[in-house]
């Protein structure tokens, strides 16, 4: 299946060129006139990426890219590529560092454009299999009994059962059976093992 | 004399004398010796009446002369010399009171009818003048008071049935005294009517001095009458040698030579008459003397009436002399040049100032066909019409051409004003004209012409180049799509079964867009273009729509919502494509400016064309921005005034007289609703275009 590219320009025979220029390149473009039709039919969940003018009338293309990340789900940020007529700086800058894979002006260069649409193809994907990774880790932390996630929350940090078990009040001999039981169930071989998985789901070392 | 010329202020202008006792003395003593003229001149056998009475006169003339509340003392003083002179001759009382009753009253009547008839001086100056004075003071006043004058001879007689030879008697002579002294004294005293005649030279003098005396020697000789060795049939012919005597210097001094020679005719005659053999000696002294006076009254009329002819021909010459002198002298000043054309001689005149205007030589003959040479090609036609108005229903004309100066060869601007004369048939016998050379002025016209052009043109450079943002706009969408479709094609052929059908349509859209960019160019272009105002039909409707889609990228950008509402049917507006657009992008500009601080969902500029009852357009363009200051609202057409920072002032001053120069106007007021609205009305032909 051809990754999808969702186009928002009020020009319609940019739309249209671009269009081709993509279904060509081997993606599948979905041309909308105006941002509101776009919002209307846009599902967060679903892969893709959005090229999306500047200036438009009705919303601009940085109130756009706004409200879609109030939308997304965390990471799984759909990549936009701004194209813009008039190309100011400020609204280049803006755009960017609110996570845009690139900023091209008008007329665009296609070989630039399809380079971005390829890269943001690239990071969607990349951010997806992250994002499964990272669930399916989730879930195995989340099969620990409270007292084991609080011990692991510990043992991340390097600390030694002894201080562990002085740090949460109980024997050194119990925090073992937890540090046992806890790499048993992630199914890790070390300490630097359950680092690397806590880090993927996201799980803050104890203080 | 020690008369006194004073100007008084006002209405008349009388002479007067120098004090109020030496009047009244100058009237007694000219009174006492008109009398003893009179009966030295002779009297009839009663040694009373004179047939020639002049001291009615003298006294009629000094109350022509002094102001009407002095009359009193006129009056006064002549009674003494008439009691002195009459006395001497030994007339009784009674007679003598009724004598200068009656003296005084013809004097007083024709005095006032006088005055009332011909006013202040100058007196005796018209024909009309003339015969007033002749009506009033020789018929009307001695006709009448000679009823009361009558009396004094019969009194004298006793016999009561001789009233009418002496009501006769007492008329011819006042009337006599009326032709003969009235008018040379009223002449001689009109210092305004001195004025107005041309100064004498010493040769005139001299010449009039000879014929004087030349006329008093004929006269001597003539009057004499019966002598020997002229034959008794020749006598009544020589009555007429006089007469050229008199005719001459009647034509060459006027009224002053026609009373003078009267004058001594009269005395002369009369004289003689009584004193001696003369022409005149037919039947008794009474009877010689009623001929007399029949004859000189005769001789009189017409020849004073001659004299005011000329004097009044002779003014009316002088005066216009000097009022086509002053327009000659006015026509150089201005820089004018004078024509007219007589068609049925075929007569051309001009000034030689004209001469000079077209580098005719001085001696050149001047026809209207060598006018119209000198006409610049191009304006022949023009040139034509204006040296033959008759052809034309109008008969006037004011234009302007150009012709080629003879002397120099070069071009000079004229204007041209004609007019034709008609006659009572309505036919055109004349036509007159000006020309002046207003080469300067056009050149100055032209430059500001040409200066107002650059101003324009660098508004609409200006304001372009704050568009240039959103005409770039416009242009990169369909470069954008260019290369879009031009890499998709080329992608397609990378296949090894190329898609044919998608290539085309590639292709066939590049062409499109190609077009596209290509309008937005023109556009633009048009919009740079500098140049002389070209008039075409506009249809408003759509170049509304196109400035519109110029200003896209400025309405996209600045987040304002165009609605237009376009008229079906609307006349086409002849005008320049060019400016008009400026007018509409200036006022949608401001329309944009005036909504910055406006929310940009209420961003909002209306736009509506309609109809009007004269035939014309009306385009409205209204926003919902801050409005006009209402101190401001007087002044935004004023040139060099702007409210905006950066703003130089004259944009609205520009469009403003964009639309006035198509014979429009531009308004511009508040919105009871909110905001500005700018009404745009446009004629459906405009009469110019700067």
């Amino acid at each position: 299946m051809s990754f999808p590219v969702f186009l928002i320009d009020d020009d319609a025979s940019v739309l249209k060129a671009l269009s081709r220029l993509l279904r060509i390149s081997g993606y599948d473009p979905h041309p909308y006139p105006s941002p509101r039709q776009f919002l209307a039919d846009f599902d967060p969940s679903a892969p893709g990426c959005i090229i999306l003018d500047l200036t438009m009338p009705e919303l601009d293309g940085l109130e756009l890219q706004k409200a879609l990340l109030a939308q997304h789900q965390k990471g799984l940020e759909h990549q936009i590529i701004f194209v813009t007529g008039t190309g100011s700086i400020s609204a280049g800058v803006q755009a960017m560092k609110a996570g845009a894979v690139d900023f091209l002006t008008k007329p665009v260069d296609p070989i630039q454009l399809l380079a971005a649409v390829e890269l943001a193809r690239a990071q969607d994907e990349e951010a997806r299999s992250q994002s499964r990774e990272r669930l399916s880790v989730q879930e195995q932390i989340a099969r620990l009994t409270p007292r084991e996630r609080e011990v692991l929350s510990h043992v991340i940090t390097g600390r030694l059962n002894k201080q562990i078990a002085a740090a949460l009040g109980t024997t050194e001999k119990t925090i073992k059976v937890h540090r046992g039981r806890v790499k048993a169930k992630l199914g890790a071989h070390s300490v630097a093992e359950l680092v690397r998985i806590t880090d993927k789901a996201g799980m803050l070392p104890a203080v | 004399m020690n008369w006194d010329v004073a100007i008084r202020s006002g209405d008349s202008q009388i002479l007067h004398l120098k004090n109020a006792v030496g009047m009244p003395i100058v009237v007694a003593v000219a009174y006492y010796l008109a009398a003893e003229v009179a009966f030295l001149v002779g009297t009839f056998s009663d040694k009373i009446f004179a047939p020639f009475w002049p001291p009615n006169t003298v006294l009629f003339c000094a109350l022509m002369l002094v102001p009407r509340h002095r009359w009193w003392l006129c009056i006064l003083a002549a009674f003494p010399a008439h009691l002195i002179s009459e006395l001497g001759i030994g007339m009784s009382a009674p007679q003598l009171l009724v004598a200068f009753v009656t003296n005084c009253l013809v004097a007083i009547m024709s005095a006032l009818s006088l005055q009332y008839l011909l006013g202040a001086p100058p007196w005796l100056t018209t024909l009309r003048r003339m015969l007033q004075y002749i009506l009033a003071a020789v018929i009307l006043s001695p006709a009448l008071v000679a009823f009361g004058g009558a009396f004094v001879p019969a009194m004298a007689v006793g016999a009561p049935a001789e009233y009418w030879t002496f009501w006769t008697q007492w008329y011819m002579a006042n009337a006599l005294a009326g032709v003969a002294l009235g008018p040379l004294a009223l002449a001689y005293f009109d210092t305004r009517a001195s004025r107005r005649a041309q100064p004498l030279s010493t040769i005139d003098l001299v010449e009039a001095a000879v014929v004087a005396i030349a006329l008093i020697f004929v006269c001597v000789v003539v009057f004499k009458g019966k002598t020997d060795n002229v034959p008794a049939g020749l006598l009544p012919a020589l009555l007429y040698l006089p007469l050229p005597l008199i005719l001459w210097i009647t034509v060459r001094f006027g009224v002053k030579g026609a009373s003078f020679s009267v004058f001594v005719v009269t005395i002369l005659l009369v004289a003689m008459t009584l004193n001696g053999p003369s022409l005149f000696i037919i039947a008794d002294p009474e009877r010689n003397v009623f001929a007399i006076q029949v004859f000189l009254i005769g001789l009189a009329v017409p020849v004073l009436l001659l004299g005011a002819a000329i004097d009044e021909t002779r003014h009316a010459e002088r005066t216009t002399r000097e009022s086509e002198e002053r327009m000659a002298l006015a026509a150089v000043a201005a820089d004018l040049c004078l024509w007219h054309f007589n068609y049925d001689d075929n007569r051309f005149w001009i000034t030689d100032h004209g001469r000079r205007m077209f580098g005719f030589s001085p001696d050149q003959v001047i026809t209207r066909d060598v006018i119209i040479d000198t006409a610049y090609p191009d304006d022949h036609d023009i040139a034509y019409q204006v040296m033959d108005l008759a052809a034309t229903p109008e008969g006037t004309a004011d234009t302007e051409f150009r012709i080629t100066r003879r002397n120099d060869g070069q071009t000079r601007w004229l204007r041209a004003r004609v007019s034709t004369v008609r006659d009572d048939q309505g036919s055109v016998v004349q036509i007159s004209g000006t020309f002046a050379d207003v080469t300067a002025r056009k050149a100055m016209e032209d430059e500001l012409a040409q200066q107002h052009r650059d101003v324009v043109h660098l508004m609409r450079v200006s304001m372009l180049s704050e568009l240039s943002g959103g005409i770039a706009h416009e242009l990169t969408q369909p470069l954008t799509a260019i290369l879009s479709n031009a890499q998709a094609a080329r992608l397609l052929l990378e296949d090894k079964s190329p898609d044919l059908v998608e290539i085309s349509a590639a292709l066939d859209d590049i062409i499109g867009e190609d077009h596209r960019a290509g309008e937005v160019i023109h556009r633009m272009r048009s919009l740079l273009k500098k140049g002389a105002a070209s008039l075409e039909r506009i249809d408003v409707n759509e170049l509304i729509a196109s400035t519109l889609s110029l200003l896209k990228g400025e309405l996209i950008s600045r987040r304002i919502q165009a609605s237009c509402e376009y008229a079906d049917h609307l006349p086409l507006i002849f005008a320049d494509l060019v400016q008009l657009q400026q007018v509409f992008i200036n006022i949608l500009m401001n329309s944009f400016e005036a909504m910055n601080d406006v929310l940009p969902s209420q961003r909002l500029v209306s736009i509506q064309t309609r109809p009007i009852s004269t035939g014309g357009v009306q385009i409205l363009i209204a926003d919902r921005g801050h409005g006009l200051a209402p101190l401001h609202q007087h002044q935004v057409f004023e040139p060099y005034f702007s409210t905006k920072e950066r703003g130089l002032g004259l944009g609205l001053s520009i469009c403003s007289s964009i639309i006035r120069a198509h014979g429009g106007c531009l308004m511009l007021e508040n919105r009871d609703e909110g905001g500005a609205v700018a009404t745009i009305t446009l004629t459906e032909r405009a009469l110019s275009a700067a």
